[in-house]
């Protein structure tokens, strides 16, 4: 009888503790945004700010760190809304550098992966 | 559900004609404070059965008041008024079994509720919808129990039901409601061995909350906040989305093992777990966000019935309340996938204390000195709530006969809490001016002090050709906070015992 009573004690207990909160700590992940020219020109640096609007909070977070074409910030789990603006090196056909404006957006885009998550906007030039 | 309640109003006078107790002692073992040390193990239904020698009932027609000069917890309100109606049963069938049952209709105002437009907010708190107008709002609550103990040679078994139906709402704009179903059902058995019972609860609950905001007029039609926790909220989803519902539950296990003559040490173990899910109605049911409730709890005591009873206890218990908020996809057809799991909002209570009683059979002392902790925190962007409490609450309790038919009960409690740490955390640089007003009105009432002083009497007459009794209780007690607001809270009640 007492082994019975200890059994379903145990089997009561351990209900109880299976029935925890699933717990999501990993909040935050990396992300690289990379710009890229749609129509092949060469692009050899980047000076712009890129802004991400997180869809269901509306937090923003802005990003001005380029490194070559891309930049790698550090954000909450989430989708969102991306835009950037700025200023390209474009290397043209006869090798000279010229600098042209730029925008790229992206209306919605998910960076849920726990680990890096590589994101590409294409350029749209201004001028 | 009023048909049924009519039923058991039926039932139960039909009962006071065949049955009857001595109101006496039998108001005695049912109101003592005695029963401090063991409140806890009569969660156990089985444990309930055994526990009281005498039949008890009562019809009680009573008003519940609370005022207070401002709200201590906006999302609760300034108080409220509540009459109610209730009947409650106690009946031995015969020397191993007995039933017992309570029905009860309580309609009334909860008064200046503002930042909630959810029902049952200590349970599904932080995630309410809410809104910065509020007002008062109507209760109209319907309850029904019912248990039943057997004893069969040394095992004890018993089983209880608990349903609750309830609607608030408010008659202008915004015109929240909140329709509650809420069933709760344990089981209970016990065994004897040697000259200890052990015993162990199983309790499950299933909740469900329909919730919504309408507007009559155009021009006061103002946003609802999907509250995530200490002043945040789910902006993608705030605004216009009032129509949500929470659905939820869970299961608690309890474990007791106590003397069988009451005297020596007992122990209670608690172990308790509730999920509580935030759906939109209006978009496929999607969900918002899960919040976890648990709690862990032990409680050792000693306890002496001789000449006098003597008692002596600690306890402690943890709560932990996690949220976690789903967060939504690209709609496609009004159906937004899960995309991830964050969670959020973490919560302790953490309370110890240790107490003792004294008394005898017509009067009872009880002192309770203890720590309790909170704390709340949304991680990111970080916001904190943290205090931390000293309390103390004396209880005192006597019953007087002062002719053959009258019987008087007083008691009297006085309670001081203390806090002695506290910490607050807040972007205030990024949060709006009312979010930031009403989380500086928590900071303020979340270190403040407390003192409370209270009151009862009740005066139990016993007619002369029947079994029936007449009674009519008056209680209230004050409470003041070191914000130099204070509360004052009233009961009253008459009605018959049997």
């Amino acid at each position: 009888m007492k082994q019975r009573l200890l059994y379903i004690s145990l089997l009561l207990l351990a209900l109880a503790v299976a029935a925890c909160a699933p717990i999501e700590d990993d909040l935050f992940t990396t992300a690289r945004i990379t710009v890229a020219a749609t129509d092949g020109t060469s692009i050899t640096g980047v000076q712009a700010q890129v802004k991400l609007t997180n869809v269901n909070t509306h937090q923003v977070t802005t990003v001005a760190d380029f490194n070559g074409t891309s930049v790698t910030v550090e954000l909450l789990r989430g989708a969102y809304q991306i835009d950037v603006e700025g200023v390209a090196a474009c290397v043209g056909n006869n090798g000279a550098t010229r600098h042209r404006q730029f925008r790229c957006q992206s209306d919605y885009t998910e960076i849920v992966s726990a680990h890096a998550n590589e994101v590409t906007l294409n350029i749209i030039f201004l001028d | 559900m009023k048909r049924l309640l009519c039923y058991i109003f039926v039932i139960v006078t039909i009962k006071m004609v065949s049955l009857g107790a001595n109101v006496d002692s039998a108001l005695v073992e049912h109101t003592t404070l005695g029963q401090l040390p063991h409140l806890e193990s009569l969660r156990n239904p089985a444990l309930h059965g055994l526990y009281y020698r005498t039949s008890f009932s009562a019809l009680s027609l009573g008003l519940d008041l609370q005022r207070q000069s401002q709200a201590f917890v906006p999302e609760k309100g300034t108080g409220y008024t509540l009459p109610y109606l209730k009947v409650n049963t106690y009946h031995h069938l015969n020397e191993k079994s007995a039933v017992w049952g309570e029905a009860s209709y309580t309609t009334g105002k909860q008064h200046a509720v503002r930042w909630n437009s959810t029902s049952d907010y200590d349970l599904l708190q932080p995630y309410v919808l809410a809104d910065t107008v509020g007002g008062d709002t109507r209760r109209e609550r319907y309850a029904i129990a019912g248990g039943y103990a057997l004893r069969l040679n040394r095992w004890a078994l018993g089983v209880e039901m608990r349903v609750r139906a309830e609607q608030e709402y408010r008659r202008r704009d915004p015109r929240m409601r909140g329709v509650v179903t809420d069933l709760t059902l344990r089981l209970g058995a016990g065994y004897e061995l040697g000259r200890y019972r052990l015993a162990a609860t199983f309790e499950g609950n299933i909740y469900r909350q329909t919730n919504s905001v309408a507007f009559y007029r155009e021009e006061s039609v103002i946003p609802e906040y999907q509250m995530t926790g200490l002043g945040t909220e789910y902006s993608r989803f705030s605004g216009d989305k009032r129509s949500l519902y929470h659905d939820g539950g869970g299961v608690a296990v309890m474990l007791h093992a106590s003397p069988v003559d009451h005297n020596g040490f007992y122990a209670n173990v608690t172990l308790d777990t509730h999920r509580y899910h935030r759906k939109l109605a209006e978009y496929n049911s999607m969900p918002l966000t899960d919040l976890y409730n648990e709690l862990a709890g032990v409680t050792v005591g000693w306890e002496r019935k001789g000449r006098y009873h003597i008692a002596a206890f600690g306890h402690f218990d943890y709560t932990r309340r996690t949220g976690n908020e789903q967060v939504g996809g690209a709609s496609d057809a009004r159906y937004f996938p899960v995309i991830a799991r964050l969670t959020m909002y973490k919560s302790h209570v953490l309370d110890g204390h240790v107490g003792a009683l004294l008394g005898k059979e017509q009067w009872h002392v009880a002192l309770i000195a203890g720590y309790a902790s909170r704390g709340e925190k949304y991680v990111y962007p970080h916001r904190q709530l943290d205090s931390g409490h000293v309390y103390a609450r004396l209880q005192g309790q006597g019953f007087l006969r002062p002719s053959s038919k009258l019987q008087l009960t007083l008691e009297a409690n006085a309670a001081h809490s203390a806090c002695v740490s506290d910490k607050f955390v807040m972007p205030f640089a990024n949060m709006d001016a009312s979010t930031s007003r009403l989380m500086r009105h928590k900071y303020d009432y979340a270190k403040a002090n407390y003192t409370t002083v209270g009151a009862k009497v009740r005066a139990d007459y016993a007619l002369k050709t029947s079994r029936f009794g007449l009674f009519a209780e008056l209680g209230g007690d004050v409470t003041f906070c070191s914000m130099s607001e204070h509360q004052t809270t009233l009961q009253t009640s008459i009605g018959i015992t049997f």
